[in-house]
């Protein structure tokens, strides 16, 4: 697992939810498996439980333990459609969804084949 | 009883006197007030009124005509009659044995002569023993023919006065507001009686999951308003489980068409559907009445993991079931298997940590900011409810996973086995609960599990050494 702090010097300014799930979505492309996550948080924990268990090496994003952590929060809350913002997976740069989806789509057979195809999982 | 009734005003019309058998009729009548036979809830109850009034026009009769029996049968058949309202049929064959007439005739006379007793407020001159009313004349005149050997039915004795004429008449009005009062009276005590059997079977069902929570819950022994909401719509699930399964087992006996069970199998899985709708809408009032398998029986509460049953457990249970299977189909179950169980451990280590946190801050609490402390543990217990549903998620993309895998017939079959599965655990339950217990003492000392169990039920005293 790599904990990652994102570029907040570099976009302090930026408070537009736009500019944050721009900043999301760049993160997000960073790596096969991300994760948003708050360390406090036992369903992250969970989801972080589920991927390792699988073999699966995913990046990790401590909101907050990271400044601007609350903007990228609330940029994933609105993804997300309200709710809660953590934790949030993306796979190969695309959103997978919150911890119901990636159940579901586990479950479903969906999720080993999407990680196969970020190169994220080997057989 | 009908017959009963009506034989014994027969046996009065057989014999040769009647007159005097009439008499003890009536007490005889008078004896058996609580009859329910008598309280005739179709048509008019027995009529005190009436009765009356054919006691002292009959003892007026006596008098002046004792000899004439048949036509005092034939005539006054209105009185026994009036009676027995709601025999009139069955009467009136035996009534009129002695005057030899044709059954249909006297059915005539007495249908006729009923009709005009059961309507007291019409014409009430048709008691009226002179000059016989046109109605009477009727009946007379059916009869009539027959009598031609006998004497012209004489007039009935004179009428009574006035006063007692207007007495009757307004006893029989009395006697209809009773009669009403009475129906109305014992409508509402059918109906009160159907709202208890309905509420004490509630209360059964409602007690039958509340006894599960055993002395863990509040002193007082109740259970939250949420956790007892969802007992009741648990308790009705179930009831419509059972319907499901039925339908599940007769389809497949039937052989039913592919789409005909499609429209069945559906209708399971949505019914599952509902119940997870349910444990949802349960979890955000009273998680822990669904964490503790409250709402479960004993059995399912041993195996109980986060709220529920373990899916992994299930399709472990299922795969012998399921056979034949295609090799792509076994595979498929396979796998879905090895994913449930890595979900179901991934969310297992999140409640453990969740757990561990929670410790950490109710030990932690300090006196100084103990209200901090279980402010914070407060909102750590919140994630109890996400947890409980993510595990419901998981139950729920299972048993659909399984209707994907799966042909049709294959799936009702499935269904099928896990309804049965699962209804054979609950009665398991209450068959452990209901089972002969053994002696106290430990007879063989040599047999261990045996004495463990026994000891066990013994006193708290002697677990505790265990």
């Amino acid at each position: 697992m790599q904990y990652h702090q994102s570029e907040s010097r570099m976009y302090y300014s930026s408070s537009s939810v736009a500019e944050s799930l721009e900043r999301v979505v760049r993160l997000a492309s960073g790596s096969a498996v991300v994760i948003f996550s708050v360390s406090t948080c036992c369903m992250c924990h969970a989801v972080k439980r589920l991927f390792c268990g699988m073999g699966v090496n995913p990046t990790v994003y401590e909101l907050d333990q990271d400044p601007s952590g609350q903007e990228i929060e609330r940029a994933l809350s609105h993804l997300l459609g309200g709710g809660s913002a953590v934790p949030v997976v993306f796979i190969g740069g695309k959103l997978v969804g919150a911890m119901d989806r990636v159940m579901a789509s586990h479950i479903g057979g969906t999720l080993v084949p999407l990680l196969k195809e970020a190169g994220a999982l080997w057989l | 009883m009908a017959s009963h009734r009506v034989g014994e005003p027969a046996a009065l019309s057989d014999s040769g006197a009647p007159h005097h058998h009439l008499p003890y009729a009536i007490p005889h009548m008078l004896h058996h007030p609580s009859n329910s036979t008598f309280i005739n809830q179709e048509g008019p109850a027995f009529d005190f009124g009436e009765l009356e009034e054919a006691i002292i026009l009959q003892g007026v009769k006596i008098n002046n005509d004792d000899k004439k029996q048949h036509l005092y049968t034939a005539i006054r058949p209105a009185a026994t009659l009036d009676m027995f309202p709601s025999w009139p049929m069955r009467f009136q064959q035996h009534t009129p044995r002695g005057s030899s007439k044709s059954g249909e005739e006297s059915t005539d006379s007495g249908s006729a002569l009923n009709t005009l007793s059961n309507t007291p407020e019409s014409p009430s001159d048709h008691r009226q023993p002179p000059p016989p009313p046109p109605q009477m004349d009727a009946a007379g005149g059916i009869d009539s023919p027959r009598m031609s050997g006998s004497q012209p039915h004489p007039p009935p004795a004179k009428p009574a006065p006035e006063k007692t004429l207007r007495r009757l008449a307004q006893n029989r009005e009395a006697a209809r507001k009773s009669r009403l009062r009475k129906k109305a009276y014992v409508q509402q005590l059918e109906s009160s009686r159907i709202r208890l059997a309905q509420l004490e079977q509630d209360l059964q069902r409602a007690r039958s999951q509340g006894l599960f929570l055993g002395g863990g819950g509040a002193a007082s022994g109740s259970i939250s308003s949420g956790g007892a909401i969802f007992d009741m719509e648990y308790s009705r699930w179930l009831d419509d489980d059972h319907r499901h399964i039925s339908e599940l087992r007769t389809a497949l006996q039937a052989h039913l068409s592919d789409s005909d069970l499609r429209v069945i199998v559906d209708g399971y899985i949505a019914h599952y559907d509902e119940i997870f709708s349910l444990k949802g809408a349960a979890a955000k009032s009273d998680v822990f009445h669904l964490i503790t398998g409250m709402w479960t029986t004993p059995a399912e509460r041993c195996f109980l993991w986060m709220g529920g049953f373990r899916p992994s457990d299930l399709i472990k249970m299922l795969i012998p079931q399921l056979d034949p299977l295609t090799e792509q189909q076994f595979m498929g179950i396979c796998s879905l298997q090895h994913s449930s169980q890595q979900a179901e451990e991934a969310l297992s280590q999140g409640l453990d940590q969740l757990q561990q946190s929670l410790v950490d801050t109710i030990a932690n609490g300090s006196v100084n900011d103990s209200m901090h402390h279980m402010a914070v543990a407060l909102g750590k217990l919140a994630n109890l409810e996400g947890f409980v549903r993510q595990a419901d998620n998981l139950r729920q993309q299972t048993l659909h996973q399984l209707h994907r895998l799966l042909t049709i017939r294959q799936a009702a079959r499935c269904f099928l086995v896990i309804g049965e599965y699962y209804g054979r655990l609950r009665a398991l339950s209450s068959l452990w609960a209901s089972r002969p217990r053994e002696s106290m003492i430990a007879e063989d000392n040599s047999c261990q599990t045996t004495s463990d169990l026994q000891m066990v039920q013994a006193s708290q005293n002697q677990f505790s050494n265990f």
